[in-house]
């Protein structure tokens, strides 16, 4: 396993410290694939200006950073590394559900449990996935629901295709969609389970456009997937209209490909608030005019809120996750960049809505907008 | 109760040996009943988690191979129906993955094979819909290879489940070696706990017997020292309390005894003392009358020689009556001879005033020795109140043996060595009262001796006063003699100047002469009555020499009998 430590700024760091010994916080997902990417860099930038305001407590933050690949099984041993490390004292992580759930089995466990936020994983199953357990995105069901909803009526399709990975994440989505597309009038024709990696979707396509003949196309899963499957989609037929869940997020970077492709995300870059535009463009100054998406949002949000929570209660997991479950109750609600977090009893976000964005000219902009 | 006093009595002791033996037991009841519940918690968690794996493995191999069928029937049929069975069946594959993925305590390789049990089966289910697509899309042998390729996945998912059911089956056998390993190292432990409990409480039964026997040894010789007349203090030591009051008890005992025996033995000296001088007092009466006597023989021979000489006297007067020249010279020789028994009847008088005076001396001894050996009777009273005192203390004594025997009854098994110890005690105490009762016999004879000693006493002061009025009458028997004489004179004197006148006067002379012979030997029976009763007195001074002697060895042997007390 690559594990990567890094200690951010701490030169410039030096002449704050109380005792220069910093505080630990894991970083685990998938950062060798473009989906990770956003959230590892807005974790980074986020520690850079905790530490440049003088760190938490005196004391300056450092992420450890371990690759998962979005892989349960990766994202098991990343766990174990990140729990085994008495000195990091909460996870940013992971980025998937499969791999969230796989994780929290032993974050929860033992007798130094160890909370995980994770920025993005939306299967209904976080919820309860154990008290260390938390999230700060909505969960699938509001992406299923809201996509659904768009689909019949936005663009008035009855006959859909869902293309889903075959693991949690693509499971929770086709099933809140095809529940709430059913509901609405609609029938679901076709799903179609893949493997991740599937190098060819052309007897998918082909099967979706001759055999069942859909009028709209639904995709739960990763980028890498999405965008062969657009490929072969658009082989087929050039204009279905395709809507996929934020795991599809960042796909616009494939232009023409991926233009018009409805995509719910947690959060838009091209948001009004204040947070998101400081957000941004602190994101665009750091790392050469790149666009963070909703992952990097999240993270970002994650590292301030952790670093708010060690600030008022030290770096102790126990009361770190006591501190967490109290956030928008015991204390006041987080106003970040992915707007107003609270959680439940459970760990999970309450009330964050979702937005629909569309692929345009390469950006991904609210559809609302258009 | 201050724990450290209470540790100094015997039943603090013992109740000490029992609350160490019965927390011991206590401690081993409750490390081995937790021992019990824990192996039980842990044998209840591994069946459960056993039993979990492998009703969801088996349910899981039957889901698999249900879905495999499904696929296999709509790959050959395409019947849409045996799609949807299909679906169903690997939505339950996908469930039941999801649970063997949450069950509790699986080590981290079982948690890994459930998630690739999790991957296997996604890849089972994407498969198999690929090749029921390209089914679908008439790319027969394609979908055959997509089949073959599901059919290899399919192999893989049911070995993976088989590996966890293995590893948890290979885990409760380990937990069960694990559970034999933990039982001996509680057993170990109970026995560890049983030991050192068993051990405590010998240190407290060997501390407390050690407790009793030393002090009771030093009670036991105590008790037989008081018993042999050592009446000297008991040494105190550090010992329980009931020894402690026995102890005591035994002090205040010797502590009374001791004054008492102490003035006794003082009186006795005394007596000794004065019965040796009574006995010197006696010797020097006896040897005074033995005087008296040889003083009387003389007397006696004096006037039997006065009478021949009186005789003599009658016969020269014959002559002078026939011869009446010779007259005046007879007559001064006469004169001469008063004059010698003047002398020598004077002499006896001093003699006899001296035994007279010795013999009131004799009176005043033994007036003296009667009201000391009063006092001895008065002692003797006092000896006997403290005997009654010592079976007094013995019979309490006796009393709290008693009490304590049955306390020790009480105690049980525990409480046999003090019983033992109680009947000891008890016996010492009979003793104590078998020794009073010898001192109450002794005393007795003691005082019965002395009562002897008093009567010969006043017997001898009747003597002695006897003694004086026969030494009085010899005294006025020497003054008769003493004046006779000197009558003798006047009338030899008379002879002497009347001689020379006449014949008739020599008559007369005959006459006076023959008055003074039968005078000399009324003198001469007044003597020898003198002599009895000298005698007499020597026999009464001898009886009271002997009755001294009886009161000198009573003394001394009172004198041995205290002796044997040591104060």
């Amino acid at each position: 396993m690559r594990l990567l430590c890094v200690v951010v700024a701490a030169a410039a760091f030096a002449a704050c410290g109380r005792d220069g010994s910093s505080i630990a916080l894991g970083l685990a997902g998938p950062f060798s694939q473009a989906r990770g990417v956003a959230m590892e860099r807005a974790a980074r930038l986020a520690v850079d200006e905790i530490n440049a305001r003088g760190g938490v407590r005196g004391r300056p933050l450092a992420l450890v950073i371990v690759d998962d690949s979005a892989r349960p099984e990766r994202a098991l041993r990343a766990a174990q590394e990140l729990y085994g490390n008495r000195a990091t004292v909460a996870v940013i992580g992971h980025l998937t559900s499969s791999t969230t759930l796989a994780a929290s089995a032993v974050y929860n466990g033992g007798t130094t449990p160890l909370v995980a936020i994770s920025p993005s994983a939306s299967a209904p199953e976080i919820g309860t996935a154990g008290p260390y357990t938390f999230r700060i995105c909505p969960s699938d069901e509001i992406h299923g629901v809201q996509l659904a909803l768009w689909a019949r009526r936005q663009l008035g399709a009855t006959r859909a295709a869902v293309f889903y990975e075959n693991e949690e994440y693509g499971r929770g989505v086709r099933a809140t969609f095809a529940a709430q597309f059913d509901g609405v009038g609609g029938v679901v024709v076709e799903s179609y389970p893949y493997v991740h990696d599937t190098p060819d979707f052309e007897p998918f396509a082909a099967h979706a456009m001759r055999v069942a003949q859909v009028d709209v196309v639904m995709v739960a899963g990763a980028r890498g997937d999405g965008e062969r499957l657009l490929e072969a989609l658009r082989r087929e037929s050039p204009t279905t209209p395709v809507v996929a869940s934020d795991g599809m997020a960042g796909v616009e970077a494939a232009r023409d490909l991926a233009e018009g492709v409805y995509v719910s995300t947690a959060w838009l870059p091209d948001g009004t608030s204040e947070e998101t535009r400081r957000f941004v463009d602190a994101y665009r100054r750091a790392w050469g005019g790149e666009v963070p998406d909703h992952r990097g949002a999240g993270a970002y949000d994650i590292v301030h809120l952790l670093a708010r929570a060690i600030e008022a209660v030290g770096p102790n997991r126990e009361r770190i996750r006591t501190y967490l479950a109290g956030v928008g109750q015991q204390s006041p609600a987080f106003d970040g960049v992915t707007g107003r977090t609270a959680f439940d009893e459970h760990g999970d976000v309450i009330g964050k809505p979702v937005a629909i964005g569309v692929v345009s000219s390469g950006r991904l902009v609210s559809a609302d907008g258009r | 109760m201050n724990p450290t006093l209470l540790y100094r009595t015997i039943t603090g002791r013992i109740a000490a040996g029992f609350v160490t033996l019965g927390l011991g037991l206590f401690l081993v009841a409750v490390v081995g009943a937790a021992a019990l519940r824990s192996i039980g918690d842990r044998i209840v968690a591994d069946l459960s988690n056993l039993q979990q794996t492998t009703s969801l493995t088996t349910d899981l191999v039957s889901s698999v191979f249900d879905e495999l069928q499904a696929a296999e029937r709509y790959l050959a049929t395409q019947i849409s129906s045996d799609r949807d069975e299909f679906a169903a069946a690997a939505e339950q594959v996908f469930a039941l993955q999801r649970q063997l993925r949450t069950v509790p305590r699986l080590s981290s390789d079982d948690r890994q094979t459930a998630t690739q049990i999790a991957e296997a089966g996604a890849a089972v289910q994407a498969d198999y819909a690929l090749a029921h697509i390209l089914s679908d899309l008439g790319r027969e042998p394609e979908a055959e290879r997509q089949a073959a390729l599901a059919r290899d996945a399919s192999v893989n998912l049911t070995r993976l489940a088989r590996t966890l059911e293995q590893s948890q089956s290979a885990l409760a056998v380990s937990g069960a070696a694990n559970l034999a390993a933990t039982a001996r190292r509680r057993e170990v432990l109970l026995v560890l706990a049983l030991t050192i409990s068993l051990v405590l409480a010998s240190a407290v039964t060997l501390t407390t017997l050690r407790a009793v026997r030393i002090p009771l040894a030093r009670l036991v010789t105590a008790a037989e020292r008081f018993g042999g007349g050592d009446l000297r203090a008991v040494p105190q030591s550090e010992m329980p309390r009931e020894l402690e009051l026995l102890s005591g008890a035994m002090e205040s005992i010797g502590a009374r005894l001791r004054p008492v025996v102490g003035d006794v033995v003082t009186e006795s000296n005394r007596i000794a003392l004065s019965a040796g001088d009574l006995s010197a007092v006696s010797e020097q009466l006896a040897a005074s009358s033995g005087q008296v006597s040889s003083a009387m023989v003389s007397i006696a021979a004096g006037a039997s020689r006065q009478r021949e000489n009186l005789g003599r006297v009658r016969s020269a007067l014959g002559h002078v009556r026939t011869a009446s020249g010779e007259n005046a010279t007879a007559a001064a020789e006469v004169t001469a001879l008063g004059e010698g028994v003047g002398r020598l009847a004077g002499g006896h008088q001093t003699d006899v005033l001296a035994a007279r005076q010795a013999l009131l001396n004799l009176r005043e001894v033994v007036t003296a020795t009667s009201s000391q050996v009063a006092r001895l009777i008065e002692l003797a009273g006092a000896i006997d109140d403290f005997v009654q005192l010592i079976k007094r203390i013995s019979s309490q004594t006796n009393l709290l043996a008693l009490n304590a025997a049955i306390e020790a009854a009480r105690a049980g098994e525990q409480g046999r060595g003090f019983a033992v110890v109680a009947e000891e005690v008890r016996q010492l105490a009979d003793e104590s009262a078998a020794a009073a009762e010898q001192v109450a016999q002794t005393t007795t004879a003691i005082r019965e001796q002395v009562t002897e000693v008093a009567r010969t006493l006043g017997g001898g002061q009747v003597a002695v006063s006897g003694v004086t009025e026969v030494a009085q009458s010899a005294a006025q028997g020497l003054e008769d003699i003493v004046r006779r004489v000197a009558q003798i004179e006047s009338a030899a004197s008379r002879v002497a100047s009347v001689a020379r006148e006449s014949r008739q006067v020599v008559e007369s002379l005959d006459h006076n002469v023959a008055e003074a012979a039968a005078a000399s030997e009324a003198h001469a029976a007044a003597a020898d009555q003198v002599m009895a009763a000298t005698q007499e007195q020597g026999a009464s001074t001898e009886e009271m020499a002997a009755a001294a002697g009886d009161l000198l060895q009573a003394a001394e042997k009172l004198r041995g009998l205290v002796s044997g007390f040591r104060v």
